[in-house]
């Protein structure tokens, strides 16, 4: 549904977004991650054609965004990170006059507004000032008009941004609701985001494209499985423990109640070792735990790893 | 939050498209005359027009004694030239600054329909201003025999102003993404159109006082005043308008590209 090929966009000197590529398939939720200015809305507002790539070239839905500008304009739905709102108006004129340039049929367009308004929990608010609505309401009518027109696919900049919990929840709800029958692409820098929504994830810092890879992947690049948490009592418990074969690395964390805890990194599971390490010592064991990598450790190593 | 949309419903929003993006110039020009009517601008510069319209009715009979709004006309034209760029500034460093210039670029609206629509609705607000300036040839009707052809040709001759100072106004706006900036270069565009006329009348070199005079927008609108339409003062404005909607066009597709 998406193709990017080797897309580099250079604003003057300052090389914004550098040779990324990827593909997303039809009916895919792909979050798109990195740090703040890492290039994730200047990569978003090419592959929607608001901006010109200086190299490369994008598709959307099977149309070249350079060559064939209004068909990929048709195709796709696009939330910018700020709802383009006009402060003035209603949400009922905003959005007929937003399904009308959507090219919504002229005798549909009361009742798919009467629909996206209702599916984004608008019903009834026809009638408020877009300028007097909170955050959270601005977000809904932005998913609203990104919608309206019933896009293959939906380009979403950090659409939960700025939200309270309960509304982060809602607007999560209605983003999974719409997987399925489209392609969505999201940005965001909240992980917690990617693991409820996204299969798939996309990292990129400073412009680059560093992974691009299954949840699970990412994860296992943080070293899952290889990291384990042992607290044990006795004295010299540290320096026994790192001096056995199985074990790599030891960090101590600290004493917890008499026992000391430590991070011990190993590439093969070296519990048993230290069990019976414990057994011919006299060491007390309280804890032998396999940690398990979060996504924002699998972020921090691929993003670090670059710096 | 409720089911996604059927499968139904994704026929039933087929596309359809006006010929050559009519249909799309009229949704824009449809927003923006709903957000001018919305907020309190239209409503003052109405205000602000008539006031002027009145006080130049008032000295130009009071100092003539002619039943004719050669004076009231002359000095709106300068006017507008002041007032008209407070009307178009927002139209595209409004839309920059609040993200939505985003959305009308990411929907299938082919630019010159996003130009045909805005300029048409500052436009229109125009014609509005002037057909509420009516009381005074109704005034000159009910006290004196005014004629209704060099009334009718002044305007015509307002309305052409109208058409080529928004215009400017919008190759102004194009230019910026500050309303207030856009506004007021948008009277800096403008000023060389008033001034030159000024100057060519200070200066005794025959050539370069022809060409000031040529530029100056007064030499074309004075024609009106008297009655007169002349080919060359139509081509005049005809020029002024597309050639700083064209300069608008280059300019939002060049900005795209930086």
């Amino acid at each position: 549904m998406i193709s990017v090929h080797s897309v580099t966009k250079r604003y003057g000197t300052f090389t914004a977004v550098e040779g990324v590529s990827f593909e997303v398939g039809r009916g895919q939720i792909v979050g798109f991650i990195g740090p703040n200015g890492a290039g994730k809305t200047t990569t978003m507002r090419m592959v929607t054609g608001f901006l010109p790539a200086s190299e490369g070239s994008i598709a959307v839905a099977g149309h070249d965004v350079f060559e064939d500008p209004m068909s990929v304009r048709r195709a796709v739905g696009y939330l910018p990170e700020t709802p383009p709102l006009y402060a003035e108006l209603t949400i009922g004129d905003y959005l007929h006059f937003i399904a009308e340039i959507r090219e919504v049929p002229a005798r549909d367009r009361t009742r798919r507004v009467g629909e996206v308004m209702g599916e984004v929990g608008l019903q009834g608010w026809e009638r408020r000032i877009l300028g007097s609505l909170s955050k959270g309401y601005r977000q809904r009518v932005g998913l609203a008009q990104a919608i309206i027109h019933d896009p293959r696919v939906l380009i979403l900049d950090e659409p939960t941004s700025g939200l309270d919990p309960a509304q982060v929840v809602g607007i999560r709800d209605y983003i999974r609701l719409l997987a399925g029958t489209r392609t969505v692409v999201l940005s965001t820098h909240i992980l917690t985001e990617v693991e409820a929504l996204c299969s798939r994830a996309l990292v990129i810092a400073k412009g680059k494209l560093l992974a691009d890879d299954s949840l699970e992947g990412l994860r296992a690049r943080a070293g899952e499985g290889l990291r384990y948490r042992i607290e044990l009592k006795g004295s010299g418990v540290v320096q026994a423990v790192a001096a056995l074969p199985e074990v790599g690395q030891v960090s101590p964390l600290g004493v917890v109640d008499g026992f000391e805890r430590m991070e011990v990194r190993a590439p093969n599971d070296p519990r048993t070792a230290i069990a019976a390490l414990a057994t011919a010592k006299g060491f007390e064991i309280r804890a032998m735990e396999k940690l398990i990598a979060t996504l924002e450790e699998a972020f921090l190593t691929i993003v670090g790893a670059e710096a | 939050m409720s089911v996604p949309l059927s499968s139904e419903t994704a026929t039933t929003v087929a596309r359809t498209r006006g010929p050559l993006g009519l249909g799309m110039a009229w949704a824009i020009y449809k927003k923006e005359m709903r957000v001018y009517f919305v907020s309190p601008l239209a409503y003052a510069f109405l205000g602000v027009f008539l006031f002027l319209s009145g006080l130049f009715f008032y000295l130009g009979v009071s100092m003539t004694g002619e039943a004719s709004l050669r004076t009231m006309l002359t000095n709106l034209a300068i006017a507008l030239l002041f007032m008209l760029p407070m009307i178009t500034m927002r139209h595209f460093a409004e839309e920059r600054r609040s993200g939505t210039f985003e959305l009308l670029m990411t929907a299938p609206v082919p630019l010159w329909s996003l130009l045909a629509g805005k300029w048409a609705a500052s436009t229109t607000l125009c014609v509005l201003l002037l057909l509420g300036t009516g009381i005074f040839p109704a005034i000159l009707a009910y006290y004196g025999d005014p004629d209704w052809g060099v009334i009718a040709t002044s305007y015509v001759g307002l309305f052409l102003c109208c058409c080529a100072f928004v215009s400017a106004g919008l190759f102004s706006s194009s230019l910026t993404n500050d309303p207030v900036a856009a506004g007021l270069g948008g009277v800096l565009v403008l000023l060389p159109f008033w001034v030159a006329g000024q100057a060519a009348a200070l200066i005794d070199q025959p050539t370069l006082r022809t060409v000031l005079q040529h530029i100056a927008f007064l030499t074309h609108i004075e024609p009106f005043a008297r009655g007169v339409i002349s080919t060359a003062d139509l081509a005049w404005f005809a020029l002024f308008t597309f050639g700083f909607l064209f300069l608008t066009w280059r300019s939002i597709e060049s900005r795209r590209w930086r």
